[in-house]
């Protein structure tokens, strides 16, 4: 027999108090599906949980990379002590928080939970509110320029003493809302979570006992943080590795920004350095970085091979610091405006993967492209207003072992079907299809992006798009290209084409114009000539790579449904091999600030004025 | 003669389960013999040739043939459907490529790779042409389009052909033309129109459903035309019942027609046996878990009804019409426990299968499982089909010491139970996923365990749920083969007629259920089924207001002003129910209609055992094994065969049958009932 130590539960309890916490945080989601209200909650899922040992370190979670450092903030307005079973403690404040959550409409709940009178863990759960007040419907905009026009901030805040809620508040709250009845359906499931994980982990308590839960939680971390310690040490040698990306613009400004990071590792410690990255920007995509996250991505990124090795505070122990500098894109000043983040959260993955691929000889994925929304706000004769809100997918950056994903938005939020969108918006869709050529070429292709052919039923509607990576494509790496870029055509196949800026809000349609939305693709990854022929000829089929651009990117010669053999060989000995471990319209190496050419303005539209 | 026997015959994996059943007099014949995977025909006949044989019943006097299939299941997982094409709406080629666009929320956004779609976008023809939301033609077809699929298909040399265009539901003129020419063109090629297979909106998943289908379609064709064939070579003339995934049967034509229905043609065959036994014993609501050699099938039962889903899945795949609600895990006697290079140990999903299986079967498998486990810590005999398969105790506790004890530095008792507990974990969070995640209370629920393993686990997963109660059937190996006798012919109706809030219009609801009923009555009328067998049941598909999510809310007729409003109150009531709240003054839109058509075969009486003329049965032996904590101790043991109608028999002990094994812990108690199945309960008698 083995015995029970509370130092170290054995490897079977410790499984079986994984399972219990993963099993719980599972119930906990699902009874947020199914008691939410809004289509963003209930549709997009747009929802985390996670379980936190007493110093708020993440335990278990869901694996994403958008927050962290959850409850320090809330320790800050409301000691430890004073805290009692049956709390419930609420905030959305980016800044009150120092970017614990990233932009307002995500609404965090946390609940502590005591054994014997003891606080031992916390119990959380956020969610994405579908309108906090603001500007605009919605409470994000692309055109905001301070954080005050993106809703209603709450600072950390005690919305249940003891079991008892704090009505004035939730009040408060809600008035504040367009939407108050499914802000309500949406609080009571958010809130009603996190009571649920609390009960779930302390009956977890009662079987194992407390000693030996908080030991399992310790074990957790410390099996994490070594996975990823041993991932760095056998892949990434001493040394400094810097790289900078490009964002095409804030929305409000046609100004492109970059981030800009320096990985370093010196004696086994971990540093990465964000302090040179270009300043705050006027315009949306400002990005509040938690320090963990750019660590959960590094952890996510090294440790994919680990089975069980799930995402928690173990990477955020294994990485030793992380710098930012004051009034700079992912640390700016109140009260700059975060609606759109996700613009320099996915900008924070690709320069991160860019360090790696110097670190590693190329051995790091190519970069992705940022997901699409727009808003089409149309209005009829008869004084309806059709709204339509749409997420657009987009390619991902081609793996070391994988091509990218093709037409993806994120983790866990699914798109509208056409026969749902032509019943709920107002529109019709006239064409979606895959974005031909828009995956960078590479041994392993970049994901491609998507077409979606929009055509305007209102009598009249203002059109708004948040269309990154269109000056500024996903890159490729180790001789992978970079994606294509993406766009907004009115009327493309009508007399007399025009641009919609790809970052813009307010333009103006009338009835009958068809918009097209081309989104982008993922960078590739490894040379174009080392992708094995039958590969190419199957994406030309297919309809992800037209027959020209397999001969010109990837020389392979296509001649009556087939490989032309010889023709082939002939001219992939004859293309230059790659001259630089990255690309973005030429290849280049880190160092280089690779800047494209604007195609069209991105941030100003180019037509029929602005709103 | 009147013929009076219907014969059962479920293929599995490994071994084909047959019952002949003789429905006058209650009497059950009951064999297992090897199924052949890679000729499943062939393993078909073997057991109705066993069967035969050994009941010496005239194959004249069998009334019905039963069959629940895996071969659906096979082509879909293993992708060994036909080379199918697709024709769809000019601009959508892509769609089902695109699908709704999603990492899964447990996925690792850095490592997930798509999964690869049924049909390649190479094989997928556009036409022009097309619909409108509200059935009104927006362009006309383009028939010389059609024409030219065909040649691309005849070309690649297809074999099947799926037909989806935008919005057919709403007027399906420009999908049965695209049928009649395709027909016409390619006279060999299987076709499969998504306005027969799924006419309800939602384009990826209406695809996916209907390319699936045209893909299995020749593999079930092919599958049935070898088995009537080989019936009526064997003087067998009955008809032949094919069990679907929504716990109805049909005939072999429908089979082939609507073949992706038999997707969960097996498991959804062991729930309806479950929610049979279970209704006999007067329990009419049920968890049930499944659990053979690789994996374990979770289903519910409530209302004395297995439940129904709308939005189940076959591997990768989504099956967007009403199927049996099944979640299914790799758990399994054969689940390998593997401690990795970092010290962790899992148990499952991977399986030491049939072949070499675990260590104790003794044909080579060194990795230990399961049932390795199971038999170290004395739960299973050391001989299993009642000796014909001896096991091998040593190899298990070696394979259990070298890979799990040693690495981990435990004992083979302590990492025994560790494997054994862990399962249990990992079967009791499937349960509460079909539970607690749907929002119902487990102790409100009585447990049914089946599957050749699921006996041995079943006592504590009921103890760990606090489930009322643990029903094992008398015959637990052979679930499935029994619940194929409780099937019904079922098909399933539907249609999308979106009707806005404030706009219902009772006669037109009324006029699409009758036309619903009118095709579901003609279904039944070709297959024989008398008028007075024939039921129909309506009901609408419903959700508030820009919400994405809608539910089935069940329907009386005719339809009038005062039953919609009657149905929108259920609307709200139902959706209190499932997700906690409704909001009584919010609109509500009705999406789709569905009419459910069943013909009622004829019923077979289960048979009953004798009563017990004592309470206590005699035990058979005594066998040291670990209940609960890490002591092995001495317990009785008792054959199945011995326990008579009103037996009790108090944990801790062991219940040995030909086909199972059922474990009893310390303080349950198990009562036989009059048909032979064990309802165990905490506390005393």
């Amino acid at each position: 027999m083995t015995p029970e130590s509370p130092a170290a539960p054995n490897r079977f309890t410790l499984e079986l108090i994984k399972g219990a916490l993963n099993a719980a945080r599972s119930e906990m989601e699902a009874l947020i599906a199914r008691a939410a209200m809004s289509p963003f909650i209930r549709e997009k899922k747009d929802y985390f949980t996670a379980f936190l040992n007493r110093d708020g370190e993440l335990v278990v979670s869901t694996s994403l990379t958008l927050a962290g450092n959850l409850v320090d903030a809330i320790l800050e307005e409301y000691p430890a002590e004073t805290m009692r079973p049956g709390d419930l403690y609420w905030y959305n404040d980016v800044y009150g928080v120092g970017g614990a959550v990233s932009h307002l409409p995500d609404m965090v709940f946390v609940m502590p939970v005591f054994h014997e009178g003891r606080l031992f863990a916390f119990a959380e759960a956020w969610g994405h509110l579908w309108d906090i007040g603001g500007s605009v419907p919605g409470s994000i905009s692309p055109h905001a320029v301070s954080v005050f026009q993106e809703g209603i901030m709450i600072p950390p805040v005690r919305v249940m003493r003891e079991g008892v809620e704090n009505r004035e508040v939730v009040r408060i709250f809600m008035r504040n809302s367009r939407f108050p009845d499914m802000l309500r359906g949406d609080l009571k499931a958010i809130m009603a979570a996190c009571q649920l994980g609390a009960r779930r982990l302390t009956e977890t308590v009662e079987r194992h006992g407390v000693e030996v839960v908080e030991a399992a939680f310790e074990a957790m971390l410390t099996e994490t943080e070594g996975a990823l310690r041993s991932e760095v040490a056998a892949r990434i040698p001493d040394g400094e590795y810097a790289f900078r990306d490009r964002i095409d613009s804030d929305a409000v400004t046609d100004r492109s920004y970059f981030v800009d990071v320096v990985l370093r590792k010196a004696n086994g410690a971990l540093e990465m350095d964000f302090s040179a990255s270009d300043r705050q920007a006027d315009g949306p995509i400002n990005f509040l970085m938690d320090d963990s996250v750019p660590k959960f991505m590094l952890g996510l990124w090294m440790c994919m091979d680990r089975p069980g090795i799930g995402m928690n505070g173990g990477f955020e122990r294994a990485v030793e610091s992380v710098v930012k500098k004051p009034g700079t894109l992912v640390a700016p000043r109140f009260p700059a405006p975060l609606g759109l983040r996700s613009h320099t959260m996915i900008r924070v993955t690709s320069a991160l993967f860019g360090t790696l691929a110097q670190a590693t000889g190329g051995r790091a994925s190519a970069a992705p492209s940022v997901y699409v929304l727009y808003y089409l706000r149309g209005r009829n004769a008869d004084g309806t207003e059709p709204l339509c809100i749409e997420g657009l997918s987009v390619g991902f950056g081609a793996r070391t072992f994988a091509d990218g994903i093709d037409a993806v938005y994120y983790v866990a939020q699914e798109n509208y079907p056409i026969e749902f969108a032509e019943m709920e918006f107002g529109v019709e869709i006239e064409a979606f299809g895959i974005h031909r050529d828009s995956g960078g070429a590479g041994r392993w292709r970049g994901g491609c992006g998507i077409v979606r052919d929009v055509r305007v039923l209102s009598d009249e509607a203002r059109f708004g798009i948040r269309l990154d990576n269109c000056r500024q494509p996903a890159f490729g790496v180790h001789g992978g290209l970079a994606g294509a870029p993406g766009r907004v055509i009115v009327n493309p196949d009508g007399p007399e084409p025009w641009d919609i800026a790809t970052m813009s809000d307010g333009t103006r349609l009338a009835k009958g114009d068809l918009v097209r939305i081309v989104t982008p693709g993922g960078g590739g990854w490894g040379s174009p000539a080392d992708r094995p022929a039958g590969d190419v000829l199957a994406d030309v089929l297919d309809g992800f790579v037209s027959e020209e651009a397999a001969a010109r990117d990837y020389g392979v010669v296509l001649a009556g449904g087939g490989v032309d053999r010889e023709a082939t060989l002939a001219r992939r000995a004859a293309m230059p091999r790659p001259s630089g471990m990255f690309h973005r319209g030429r290849y280049y190496d880190a160092g280089e600030d690779r800047m494209d050419a604007a195609p069209a303005a991105v941030s100003a539209s180019a037509r029929a004025g602005t709103g | 003669m009147i013929a009076r026997h219907a014969l059962s015959l479920d293929v599995g994996g490994t071994f084909t389960d047959v019952i002949l059943a003789d429905r006058a007099g209650g009497a059950l014949h009951v064999a297992k013999s090897p199924s052949v995977p890679s000729a499943p025909a062939d393993g078909f006949f073997g057991g109705v040739d066993r069967m035969l044989d050994r009941s010496g019943v005239d194959p004249a006097d069998v009334a019905t043939v039963l069959h629940g299939s895996t071969i659906v299941t096979n082509a879909i997982l293993e992708g060994k459907g036909a080379r199918t094409g697709l024709v769809t709406t000019k601009g959508f080629r892509h769609v089902l490529e695109i699908g709704r666009a999603e990492i899964p929320r447990a996925a690792n956004l850095f490592s997930w790779v798509k999964p690869r779609r049924p049909v390649p976008a190479r094989y997928i023809f556009e036409v022009p042409g097309r619909i409108r939301l509200d059935g009104t033609e927006a362009a006309p077809l383009d028939e010389a389009a059609v024409e030219a699929a065909a040649e691309a298909i005849r070309g690649a040399g297809l074999g099947a052909v799926a037909v989806v265009l935008l919005h057919s539901y709403a007027n399906r003129a420009h999908e049965r033309r695209v049928g009649e020419i395709l027909r016409a063109g390619l006279p060999d090629v299987e076709i499969a129109l998504s306005v027969d297979v799924l006419p309800v909106f939602r384009e990826y998943e209406r695809t996916v459903a209907t390319a699936l289908n045209a893909s299995v379609q020749p593999v079930v064709r092919r599958y049935i035309g070898r088995l009537s064939a080989g019936l009526a070579g064997r003087a067998v003339e009955a008809p032949l019942l094919l069990m679907k995934s929504n716990g109805g049967a049909c005939l072999p034509e429908e089979a082939a027609r609507g073949a992706v229905h038999l997707a969960l043609s097996g498991p959804a065959a062991g729930a309806l046996g479950a929610a049979w036994l279970g209704r006999a014993a007067g329990i009419d609501d049920l968890l049930t878990i499944d659990m053979g050699g690789t994996s374990a099938d979770v289903a519910l039962v409530r209302n004395g009804q297995p439940a129904l889903s709308t939005a189940g899945r076959v591997g990768e795949h989504p099956l967007a019409f009403p199927m049996i609600d099944i979640h299914t895990i790799g758990a399994g006697g054969g689940s390998v426990a593997t401690v990795t290079e970092q010290g962790a140990i899992r148990v499952g999903p991977e399986s030491a299968g049939a072949d070499p299986g675990p260590a104790c079967y003794g044909k080579g498998g060194e990795r230990p499982t399961v049932s390795d486990a199971n038999l170290v810590l004395g739960r299973i005999p050391p001989a299993l089909l009642d000796g014909e398969v001896a096991l091998a105790p040593a190899a298990a506790e070696t394979a259990i010491a070298r890979h799990v004890a040693e690495p981990l530095g435990m004992d083979l008792i302590a990492a025994a139970r560790g494997i054994v507990d862990l399962v249990n974990a990992n079967m009791t969070g499937a349960l509460k996923v079909m539970s607690v995640e749907r929002g119902l209370d487990p102790r409100d629920f009585a447990l049914a365990a089946f599957g050749g393993a699921g006996p041995v686990h079943g006592a504590e997963l009921m103890r760990e749920l606090r489930a009322s109660r643990l029903l094992v059937p008398r015959f637990p190996g052979i679930l499935c083969a029994i619940g194929l006798l409780a099937t019904d012919l079922r098909y399933d109706f539907a249609v999308t007629r979106l009707q806005r809030a404030g706009a219902f219009d009772a006669a037109a609801t009324e006029a699409v259920f009758a036309e619903l009923t009118h095709e579901a009555d003609r279904r039944l009328e070709a297959n024989g089924v008398p008028p007075e067998r024939r039921r129909f049941r309506r009901s609408a598909d419903m959700r508030y207001e820009k919400q994405g999510v809608e539910l089935t809310v069940p329907c009386g007729g005719p339809i009038t002003g005062n039953a919609l409003a009657a149905l929108v109150a259920d609307f709200h009531a139902l959706h209190d129910r499932l997700y906690t709240f409704c909001e009584p003054d919010g609109p509500v839109e009705i999406v789709n209609q569905r009419v459910e058509a069943a013909g009622l075969t004829d019923r077979f009486a289960l048979p009953e055992l004798p009563a017990a003329s004592s309470e206590r049965p005699e035990p058979s032996g005594e066998r040291l094994a670990c209940f609960d904590g890490h002591a092995l101790r001495p317990a009785p043991t008792y054959r199945r065969e011995s326990l008579l109608a009103g037996h009790a028999v108090e944990g801790p002990a062991i219940v040995d049958q030909l086909d199972s094994t059922t474990v009893l812990l310390p303080g349950q108690t198990a009562l036989t009932d009059r048909y032979g199945n064990l309802l165990i309960s905490e506390g005393g008698p």
